[in-house]
């Protein structure tokens, strides 16, 4: 999977907007959309939000998780705990980045959001290459993971699936006669 | 005794943090090792207002409107309170100082330091100092003694040291704490007091117990102890009365003592435990705050409420504290109260007025008389408190503060204790923020928002559109200092107040104008000052303070001017209606006495409220008023009770929201800026811990539903009467809307009278279900008559032959109505109409008249009925062979009559469309042939007859009449035609008639079926039909029938049987509708025979048909 592919998936997100234009509620095959009034918040997809955006159709606000403190607060839990906390949005990565991207006028104290969500990408990233390698490490058969985004596991699945069929084919060269005993201890 | 401990809340960062009250009790102030300084209003205040005073804070005291603070720069500084200005340092120290207190009037100051010394300092003149040396090591706390003779002063030398402050010398030491090197290896802060007012006793903190010395002999008189006082105790306080000592330990535990009897009345631990380091009493006996070293803040509620005979007592030192600082009381809140805040003043401003008889008497004096008030005839000084408290203790029992205050108070000294005037709040723009403010809301309406910024780099205003198709944003300078601003589709209006200098100045931005000049610029006359200003459509108004209102064109031609009735408070503008709030009195006891006027600017200029007087919620005022986008209006109270206007009752106002029951903290509140009658949405910001928001970050609105504040709303019966009446309000613009020539959204309109009908016939059936027929009775008063009919087969159905005949009656009274209005506007008609027409054919007239005037949608509707007429008529004539069969189904028939109505409505209209043709001219056609003939009357006049009982913009009841009579006479005649017929007719005629004859969905085919009496077969055929013919699609209607009677053969005995029952069940109901509609038949025969037959008759006739109806039920 691209993570073009997982950011289109981001993009049926639900983001509040408040259009400077009015129209009629708008029927569309994801669902209606609207009414548009002007300074009257509404939910509408992000990418239909960033479109307007980038027309200055409208402002964005951002959701109620975007907040410095609340990040604060989530990098903090997200350092101490050894298990992967619960992110705020599955696509938190991917929003963040767009609308800090496209919107970050709308965005109050965009900057230090986004060395915040990098941070605590970072951490979980982190944590997921730390996890993997114990995996690894102690040749465990399988493994659990909460909370994990589909960003998240995007970025590691490829790697961590090539170079498992990669150890996999050199333990079998190892001891070519028993492969198959080797599986099931795997 | 019980006392409510609130739960402790994050004052500052942790460390030694201090608190106490300010004068009135009002505000909790308190510092911490953040250095700020915190105002809260109230323990549920979550935006304090704060003014950083130092690096670390490490004391404060507060009074007279100055805040004295320690802080860690080794200064003590004064700042102004509670605008938190800096106002002077008021001595140094060579290290920081420990401990601020203030002398009982606030004269002078006494600061105790690290660098071993206590400075005594003249507040308002910090050269006179006087300083007292001798602690050999830093200062733990200072105490004034209440009659500023002495000194009390505790060190970590281990001495306690009471000093004469003239003198600068030491009275006397004790030697009574453990030596440490510096204050914050101490194990107590040893706080200690003197006992205000009377000052007796000082009491010092001493390990688990607090010492207690008499005044001037300095002997030890008395120990307070408590067993649970394990740790120890670290500060103390008096309540303000003097009687009640309060500790807090090292430990977290809260005492308190009543000092006379040594008994412990109140124990409270610390909910972590912590260490109190500081405690206050409210000024007014009945709170305490106190603040640990973590920097939480806490309070105990309720404490006086439950010491017998204290408040009596207590009252007076509230008095008396509040007698030297009611001027700045005052000036502090003409501070406040240009955040708008006129609700608080009247508490404050009563003290002051209290204050200002008690001003008669010297400061010193009045001690005095309090003191013989406490002593009685004789008693001695020791037992003054107790003989005090045995007096009113006994006769006013806990709880009541304010009674006994005024008792002993009235004989002592003239007061007035009547209802003191309420200061008038200030004129203000509806949707602004405070002028104040340096970044603010001149305006937030449904147009745009208007921001002013006043800072040091910029004095400047921006203008944007919610709506960028109105007008692109702007910025411009603001050189005039204008402080009011409104903003509509057309224009920008601003307005600055007159300096010395300068006249006061109205400045409008018409940016819609087409020519090129796009601004104009009014000075106002001499010494008159713009107070309030609004735009309206083609208008702009300004209310001055001379109290005349001046209208000026959007262009700028000045228009009319009059005079108002008091002082503006606000004005509003939507379309040509001009609201106006003014000052119609003087309020008492914190009310506003506001009056409204509410003009039409139309080419009818009129006034349609003149000077009534607004309700406001109790001992608020107004915060926001304005129309809502339709037009009706609305305005916001100060307890964020939101009320409109009700056209239809007397313009009253009802109260629809309550914007307070949403907010979550008593602090919050929402900022109105928009109300929309439909769909029904109160726009507003949240603002969490203030009145209004601030501009950065840019605020969000919210919507809040309505919600009339009827009784029993958790109800089903209270919400659906909720609903209701909150539909019907609503709506009342529509009416308005229409009356002042406006085009009306008959769509939403009709809805909203569907909505309301479909409530009334839910009411209806719960209180059918609950028995209460007296109230089904007065329900049904309320609906159309068309609803009626639904309420009348409704109560049949359940067998309720009483109500139905009831409301058979109401039915008829409608009917009656219906055809009085008629009359009526038949009359107003007959004023316009030509002389040929005769009173004979006034019945059509108001018909005709409606017609034209209901809207497209309606007229659908009309046409397609008209339609089925037509139908009708062409297969009726057949029938009965009438010899004028021909001249009804010819629209164009020549009659003067109809000519010339149709002349008056318009005479291209006859000529020109078929359609309004056949749909205008038929009823008429039929009529006159009413008159001329005797036979061919009953089918073709059902239609227009029908049509004269319709209420004015429901679905007529017409078409199911008609097509019931139909059905009769079809029936009478022959199935075969019904077939034929009813299959004829568009497809609403034939869904009406059958919601009007069989409430299940049937096809038109089984309609007519359904007429007869049925057999099992039949019903079971019905049920079945479809899923025969769904097996096999190709049968035709008879080889259906055959192979539905083969499975009918095939089902059990039992089944068949049950089906027969159930058959017979219907036959009864059956049998009875065609009873009635013989009997119906019956009535129009005689029509047809009669004459003198009209549409008068006709109604009477489809009352009878009800009653009927009704009746043969049993």
């Amino acid at each position: 999977m691209d993570p073009s592919e997982v950011e289109f998936l981001a993009e049926k997100e639900l983001v509040k907007i408040i259009p400077n234009f009015s129209l009629d509620k708008i029927f569309l095959i994801g669902g209606d959309l609207g009414p548009f009034n002007p300074g009257l918040s509404v939910d509408v997809p992000l990418w239909l939000a960033l479109n307007l955006k980038q027309r200055q159709k409208c402002r964005i606000l951002p959701p109620d998780w975007m907040d410095v403190e609340k990040l604060e607060e989530m990098r903090a839990l997200e350092r101490k705990e050894d298990a992967f906390t619960p992110v705020p949005s599955l696509y938190y990565m991917e929003i963040t980045k767009l609308l800090l991207n496209h919107a970050s006028d709308n965005i109050p104290k965009a900057d230090e959001i986004r060395t915040l969500v990098k941070d605590i990408w970072d951490t979980r990233i982190a944590k997921l290459r730390l996890s993997a390698d114990s995996f690894i490490n102690q040749q465990e058969a399988h493994a659990q993971l909460d909370n994990l985004t589909l960003m998240e596991i995007n970025t590691t699945r490829e790697f961590l699936l090539d170079s498992l069929n990669f150890m996999f084919k050199l333990r079998s060269n190892l001891q070519p006669g028993s492969s198959k005993g080797q599986l099931t201890d795997y | 005794m019980p006392c409510e401990r609130k739960p402790m809340r994050y004052g500052h960062s942790e460390g030694h943090t201090e608190v106490c009250f300010d004068d009135t009790g009002k505000y909790i102030v308190t510092c911490g090792n953040d250095g700020d300084v915190r105002i809260w209003e109230g323990l549920d205040d979550d935006d304090p207002r704060f003014i950083t005073v130092g690096e670390k804070a490490y004391s404060l005291a507060l009074k007279n409107g100055k805040l004295v603070t320690a802080s860690s720069n080794n200064t003590v500084q004064i700042h102004t309170f509670p605008d938190g200005d800096p106002d002077g340092i008021l001595t140094r120290f060579t290290t920081h100082a420990t401990h601020v207190t203030f002398n009982s009037n606030g004269s002078k100051v006494a600061a105790g330091s690290s660098d071993f010394m206590v400075k005594v300092v003249e507040v308002l003149d910090s050269s006179q100092q006087k300083t007292l040396r001798g602690h050999e090591a830093p200062v733990l706390s200072v105490s004034f003694d209440p009659k500023d003779e002495f000194l009390a002063s505790s060190s970590c030398d281990g001495s306690v040291v009471v000093w004469n402050i003239k003198e600068q010398t030491q009275v006397v030491s004790w030697p009574l704490l453990q030596k440490t090197n510096d204050v914050s290896n101490a194990k107590s802060l040893c706080r200690l007091a003197f006992q205000p007012a009377v000052g007796k006793v000082l009491a010092v903190p001493v390990e688990t117990k607090v010492h207690l010395y008499g005044r001037g002999s300095w002997d030890h008189v008395g120990t307070l102890s408590d067993d649970l006082l394990a740790q120890p105790v670290n500060v103390l306080s008096w309540s303000p009365c003097g009687r009640l000592l309060a500790a807090g330990s090292v430990g977290g535990l809260l005492t308190v003592w009543d000092v006379s009897t040594k008994l412990c009345l109140e124990r409270q631990k610390h909910e972590k435990g912590f260490t109190i380091c500081s405690l206050a009493w409210n000024p007014s006996g009945s709170q305490i705050a106190y603040t640990d070293t973590e920097g939480c803040l806490g309070l105990l509620d309720g404490i006086s409420s439950s010491s017998t005979g204290k408040a009596p007592v207590s009252k007076p030192a509230t008095d008396y504290d509040a007698l030297f600082d009611d001027d700045d009381d005052r000036l502090m809140d003409e501070g406040l109260s240009d955040t708008s805040s006129p609700g608080k003043k009247p508490v404050v401003a009563r003290d002051d007025g209290d204050d200002d008889d008690d001003f008669l008497v010297p400061s010193t004096g009045r001690v005095r008389k309090r003191g013989a008030f406490l002593d009685d005839e004789n008693s001695l000084d020791t037992g003054s408190l107790k003989l005090g408290q045995d007096r009113f203790g006994d006769d006013d029992g806990a709880g009541s503060t304010m009674a006994p205050e005024a008792a002993p108070s009235v004989p002592l000294r003239p007061v007035y204790e009547g209802p003191m005037p309420t200061p008038p709040q200030k004129a203000f723009q509806p949707g602004s923020t405070p002028a104040h403010l340096t970044h603010r809301f001149m305006m937030w309406n449904s147009v745009g928002i208007v921001r002013g910024y006043n800072d040091e780099q910029d004095n400047a205003i921006d203008v944007e559109f919610h709506d960028t198709a109105v007008h692109h944003a702007m910025h411009l300078t603001n050189s005039l200092g204008h402080t009011m601003a409104d903003l509509s589709q057309e224009a920008v209006l601003l307005a600055c107040p007159g300096t010395e200098e300068l006249a006061s100045k109205l400045q409008c931005l018409h940016f819609s104008s087409w020519d090129t000049n796009k601004e104009w610029l009014v000075d106002l006359p001499n010494g008159e000052d713009v107070k309030a200003l609004c735009l309206g459509q083609g208008w702009a108004a300004v209310a001055t303070s001379a109290l005349t209102l001046r209208l000026f064109s959007i262009g700028g031609l000045q228009r009319e001017l009059f005079s108002l009735p008091g002082p503006v408070v606000c004005m509003s503008g939507h379309g040509e209606q001009l609201l106006i709030v003014y000052h119609r009195a003087t309020g008492f006891d914190g009310e506003q006495a506001l009056g409204v006027q509410l003009l039409q600017l139309s080419h009818k200029k009129r006034q349609l409220i003149s000077g009534e007087p607004l309700p406001l919620s109790r001992r608020s005022y107004l915060s926001w008023l304005g129309f809502t986008a339709e037009g009706t209006p609305c305005y916001v109270d100060s307890d964020g009770v939101v009320r409109m206007l009700n056209r239809s009752l007397g313009n009253t106002w009802t109260p629809v929201c309550n914007t307070r029951e949403t907010c979550k903290s008593k602090s919050d509140h929402y900022w109105v800026v928009g109300v929309h009658e439909n769909p029904q949405q109160l726009r507003c910001i949240p603002c969490k811990g203030s009145r209004y928001p601030p501009t950065l970050p840019r605020p969000a609105v919210a919507i809040l539903p309505f919600k009339l504040p009827l009784c029993q709303t958790t109800t089903e019966k209270g919400q659906m009467e909720e609903q209701f009446w909150r539909s019907i309000l609503f709506h009342n613009h529509h009416s308005f809307l229409s009356s002042s020539g406006y085009e009306v959204d008959e769509e939403s309109r009709s809805q909203s009278q569907k909505e309301q009908q479909e409530l009334l016939m839910k009411m209806f059936a719960l209180s059918c279900k609950l028995d209460r027929e007296f109230r089904c009775v007065e329900l049904a008063d309320l609906m159309t008559q068309n609803a009626v009919t639904l309420a009348i087969r409704y109560a049949s159905r359940s067998r309720r032959l009483a109500l139905a005949q009831r409301l058979s009656q109401i039915a008829l009274e409608k009917s009656n109505q219906v055809q009085e209005d008629e009359a009526e506007e038949q009359e107003e008609e007959q004023d316009y109409s030509s002389v040929r027409q005769t009173s004979g054919f006034g019945q059509t007239g108001p018909t005709a008249a409606r017609f034209r005037q209901t809207e497209a949608e309606e007229e659908l509707g009309e046409d397609e009925e008209e339609e089925g007429g037509e139908t009708e008529e062409a297969t009726e004539p057949r029938k009965r062979s009438n010899p004028f069969a021909k001249e009804p189904g010819s629209p164009v028939r020549p009659s003067p009559t109809p000519v010339s109505k149709a002349g008056r409505a318009n005479p291209f209209k006859v000529a020109g469309s078929g359609k309004t043709t056949s749909s205008s001219g038929q009823p008429r056609v039929t009529n006159i042939l009413d008159n001329m003939t005797s036979s061919r009357k009953s089918a073709t006049l059902s239609g227009p007859a029908g049509r004269q009982n319709k209420p004015p913009v429901l679905k007529p009841l017409a078409p199911r009449a008609k097509s019931k009579n139909q059905s009769t006479l079809f029936q009478m005649t022959g199935t075969k035609t019904t077939h034929q017929k009813t299959q004829e007719n568009p497809e609403p005629a034939a869904d009406q008639q059958k919601q009007a004859d069989v409430p299940p969905p049937t096809s038109p085919a089984e309609n007519a079926e359904n007429k007869r009496p049925k057999t099992g077969f039949q019903l079971w055929l019905e049920e079945n039909r479809k899923s025969i013919l769904a097996d096999n699609p190709d049968l035709d209607e008879s080889d259906v029938i055959k192979e539905a009677m083969g499975q009918f053969r095939t089902l059990t005995a039992d089944e068949r049987l049950s089906w027969t029952e159930r058959a017979k069940g219907q036959t009864g109901e059956v049998a009875e509708m065609k009873k009635r509609k013989r009997t119906e038949g019956g009535v129009e025969n005689e029509g047809t025979e009669d004459d003198e037959n009209n549409a008068k008759k006709k109604n009477l006739d489809a009352a009878s048909k009800l009653s009927a109806f009704a009746f043969s039920k049993d």
